[in-house]
Order: C-alpha cells, then structure tokens, then sequence
C-alpha cells in the first residue's frame, strides 16, 4: 500500500517538474519569438499599450495588419535584399559541394604522396577564425575588384574545411570495393565519383548543403563589411536594428523585418531538423 | 591530385594568402583609404596592445564575456540534454523550440533582444515593473550591458550546447547505469558520479567550442550596446570592426585580429590534445 502510494507521488512529481521545465523552456525560448511576430502585426502605440501591462494581448494581434511588412519591404529594399540572400546561399552551396565533394574523393579515394600532409594544412584554416580575416580579405577583395558585388559575400567561404570534412567523413565509409568493380567494367575516376560515391552518401551531401545555407544566410560581419551600397545588401544586414543613439526605430517594422528575414530559415528547419541538427553538431559551429 | 585542386586554389586565394597579409599588415600602419602609404612599424602594434588599457580591457571584456557564456550554457545545456534524453510526451516539440535560436541569425537574435531589453516598452523591463519593480537600464549600464549581451549569446547556444550534450549522452552505455540503479543509486548520485565523468570529454568539446564562440562574438556589441557603456562590452572582433573601418586604423586591427587567431589555436591545440589521449574509466 505504502510502496504504490509513494510510487503515485513520485510519479506525479515527476510529471510536475516535467510541466515545469516545458513551462519554462517555452517562456524562456518561446515567448521572445510570439512577442516579435504578434507587434509585427501591430502599429508602434498598439505594440507600447499592449506590451505593459502584460497580458495575452501582448503576445497576440488582435486587430492585426500587415502595414509593417509593406512598408519595411518598401523603406528597406527588403525584397532586393531577400533575392540577393537567396542567390548568394544557393550558388555558396552549389560551389562549396561541388569543391568539397571533388576534394574529398580525391583525397580518399586516389592515394598520392604527401594526401595527409595536405590534409593537415587544409584543416589549419579549419581552426582560423573568419572574423580574424575580414580585415586583409576586405583589402584583398578591393584588388580583385570584387567589393560591392554578390560574388564578393560567398566566394572566400566556398573552399569551406567544414564542407570537407564532413564529407570526407562519409566517404571513408564507403568500401572500396564498390569502386574497384566500377573500375574493372572500364569506369574512368570521374565517372565512378558521379555513379558511384555520390550517389551513396546523398544524404551527408544534402546535410552539408543544408548548414552551408544556413550559414551563408545568417552571415552578417562579412556582408556588411564588403557590400557597402544597398543594391548588394543581404537580408541580415538590411533588417538589423542597431542601438545606435539618434536613431528612432520604427519597432513594427523591425519586427517584420526580423520575421521576415528568419521565417524562410524556420521552415527549412522543421522540415529538415535531423539533418541540420547532425550536420550542425559535428561542424562544432564554423 | 586534380580532383583536389580547384578546392586547393581557392583555399589558398581566400585563406592562405589573407592570413599572409594579416600577419604582414600587422607589422605596419596605415589607413584603408590610402592603402600605399605605409610605414614599418615592426612589433609597434603589438606594444600598443599591451600598453593602452583601453585595448587590454578589449580582451578582459571578451573574457568575461566567455566566463558568463560558458557559466550559463554548460550546465544549462546539460540539464535540457538530460531532461530531452528522459521519454516524456511533447518531447521533440521541447527539442525543436530550444532549437530555434541556433537557426536563427545572431542579427535577428541580437535585434530582438535590443527591444526585449529596451527600457522603455521592452518586455523584459514591462515584466519588472509588472512586478512592482523599478525599470533597469540593461544596455546602458555597467554591468548590465555585458550581462545582457551575455544572457542573450547563452540564451541562442543553449540549444546547441544541448544538442552536443545529447549525442554524448546517447553514448554513455545503458547496463552501466543501470548496474548503478540495481545496486540503490539515486537519479542525483547517477548523474552526478556516473554521467558526469563519463561526459568529461564532450564537456570539454563544448567549453572549447563555446569560448571560441565567444572569442567571435560581434552582432550582440554592434547591434545592441554599441560597445558601451564607456566601452564596457567592447568584445575584440567589435574592436577590430572598430579600429579598422571606423578609426581607418587597419595595422592595429591586423594586431588584434593576429592576437585573436593565435588565441583560437591556442584553444583548439589544447582541444585535440586532449581529444586524442585515450582516456580510461
């Protein structure tokens, strides 16, 4: 009797700090997220009535519009600013597999002298900070005649060290076997790197692409350092909000902006969790 | 060779060759505007780091900044990790709204926090005097501007830290906590003298990766403190972001951003020494 009932507490009291804990993961994760896209909905003096005293209200758009988005979209050149993002993150993700999965095949699948010797310098920079370069890469990007052009934001970043390890990772697994048949029925290197191995680690490939993506796009030092003129402007740096003194924010716009500029990744995210979350943790953050 | 070579080339373009420059440019000074007029400075740029204090402190503030970040996000990612490990309903539901912050982009995350934090009509403030408190200035004063930027770089990696956590748990075996519960251990004293030690080593992989986050830090000081109060969150990439394209100083930023990757391979030199050392339990 004794043993059951002290069961049926324990039990209930772990529910509680179950509750609990979700209770404050979504306030302390959640809420910040319902604040900003609920004011986006709102004009500034419904955003400062409702945000004090807290209520539902705060967190909810009851008669909402979205003036905010038009208008960030037009004083902003938020629109550009998505294009350029977007074409900036897909050609960095095409040209960093593309570099990093001909590298990877190289270096594991054709043995030549010195390959892990190469491979040690290559990963060196691995350990370099970017922010440690924006300075001489700024200068080197102005001889190129670069500065100012979409190419300029993704180019330094393509021969990513991240990209091929990872990569190189998956294709140590994979037997070599599969490529000595290839290569008997007369399959030249080039050809059992496209039939071959590629096709066998598509999904480490799509999970490289998905964390180049999310990097290119949430870059924002380098943007803003290299692209001076608002044509080239990626959406991060577009919808930043600085707390620059003299400067009187528009804070539904802001808002917007931030959705906006967050909303697109979001979804890529819920959709392919697993992949970004593994590719993720074994970058260890470059 | 030839499958390896355009990967090669432009590692060597973009990283070999700026870090060449970097470490030359560091030795002299000049101004990004007129980039052909320099002058040989030798270690000069390096003396002035270490004899203004106001540069030192650069460094003590990115100190700081990663003691608070590590002091948050190692034990709080710990404990999500461990709570996400359990089987409880909603549980992916947990994982993916700690997560977000880690998809989201530091200039979203530090703009949202600027309003959060914001004096007048922030939430965090409207929540204070909610409670019949007075407001608190949190990015205008000393200390509470590097708390704030502290809290919000742990609240965006806590999720992260989480997750490395996660897979280091996932690694410690079964039998041997569940030999530890048939001989009367408690969850506490299993976390605590079991899971624990055996995670030293992702442990250690999280503080290193936290501090070289740290060490990189620049949205939070330029979106939301500006560096301020009287350069109280000046973290050293701002410094660098400062020094050479607002005081056309880019010698001395060369110096600081030499500094700044001697530290970081300096860490990641301890890290795979002592990734590599087999340890025994």
């Amino acid at each position: 009797m004794a043993v059951r009932a002290r069961r049926g507490v324990f039990r209930l009291s772990r529910a509680a700090v179950t509750v609990a804990v979700i209770a404050i993961v979504v306030i302390a994760f959640l809420l910040p997220y319902l604040w900003i896209l609920s004011s986006s909905f709102k004009d500034q003096s419904t955003i400062f009535s409702d945000v004090s005293p807290l209520s539902w209200k705060t967190f909810w758009p009851t008669e909402g519009s979205l003036a905010n988005y038009f208008s960030t979209i037009e004083t902003k050149n938020v629109g550009r600013a998505m294009l350029n993002s977007v074409i900036i993150a897909v050609l960095q993700v095409i040209f960093t597999l593309v570099l990093g999965s001909l590298a990877a095949f190289g270096l594991t699948r054709i043995k030549f002298r010195g390959s892990g010797l190469l491979f040690g310098l290559i990963l060196v920079t691995f350990l370099v900070p970017m922010e440690a370069l924006v300075v001489p890469l700024y200068a080197w990007m102005g001889d190129l005649h670069l500065r100012n052009s979409l190419v300029a934001v993704f180019l330094p970043w393509i021969a990513s060290p991240f990209a091929l390890f990872m990569l190189r990772q998956a294709f140590e697994e994979i037997p070599t076997e599969l490529d000595e048949a290839a290569y008997i029925d007369g399959a030249g290197p080039f050809r059992v790197f496209w039939s071959v191995i590629l096709p066998s680690v598509r999904s480490t490939v799509v999970g490289c692409g998905l964390v180049v993506f999310l990097f290119s796009w949430n870059s924002f030092l380098w943007p803003l350092v290299v692209n001076s003129s608002s044509a080239q402007q990626v959406i991060q740096v577009a919808v930043a909000q600085s707390a620059a003194p003299g400067q009187l924010p528009n804070w539904g716009e802001t808002f917007a902006g931030a959705m906006i500029a967050t909303l697109p990744l979001i979804l890529i995210f819920l959709f392919a969790q697993r992949h970004i979350v593994q590719g993720l943790a074994s970058s260890g953050l470059k | 060779m030839a499958f390896v070579t355009p990967f090669l080339l432009f590692l060597i373009v973009f990283q070999y060759i700026p870090i060449g420059m970097l470490v030359r440019n560091s030795f002299f000074d000049y101004t990004l505007l007129r980039p052909d007029d320099q002058k040989f400075v030798g270690l000069g740029q390096f003396e002035r780091i270490l004899a203004d204090p106001s540069v030192t402190s650069t460094f003590g503030v990115t100190l700081l900044f990663a003691l608070g970040v590590l002091v948050l996000v190692v034990p709080l990612g710990f404990l999500v990790a461990v709570f996400l490990n359990g089987r409880f309903p909603g549980r992916s539901i947990v994982r993916t709204i700690v997560f977000l912050p880690v998809v989201t982009s530091v200039a979203v995350t530090s703009t949202m926090w600027l309003f959060m934090l914001t004096k007048n009509g922030g939430l965090v403030n409207s929540a204070i005097t909610g409670l019949g408190l007075q407001p608190v200035a949190f990015l205008t004063s000393i200390p509470w501007a590097l708390i704030s930027i502290i809290v919000m770089s742990a609240w965006q990696q806590i999720g992260f830290a989480a997750v490395l956590f996660l897979t280091g748990l996932q690694s410690v075996p079964d039998d041997v906590i569940e030999a530890a519960r048939v001989d009367g251990a408690s969850r506490a004293r299993v976390i605590f003298s079991i899971i624990l030690p055996l995670m030293s080593r992702t442990t250690l992989f999280v503080v290193i990766t936290m501090t070289v986050f740290s060490l990189q830090a620049f949205a939070p000081a330029f979106l939301m403190t500006s560096g301020g109060p009287e350069d109280s969150t000046s973290l050293v990439v701002y410094a660098i972001y400062n020094a050479a394209f607002k005081l056309q100083d880019p010698g001395f930023a060369s110096a600081l951003a030499v500094a700044v990757m001697f530290i970081a391979l300096v860490l990641s030199g301890i890290q795979s020494l002592f990734l590599r050392t087999k340890w025994s339990y």
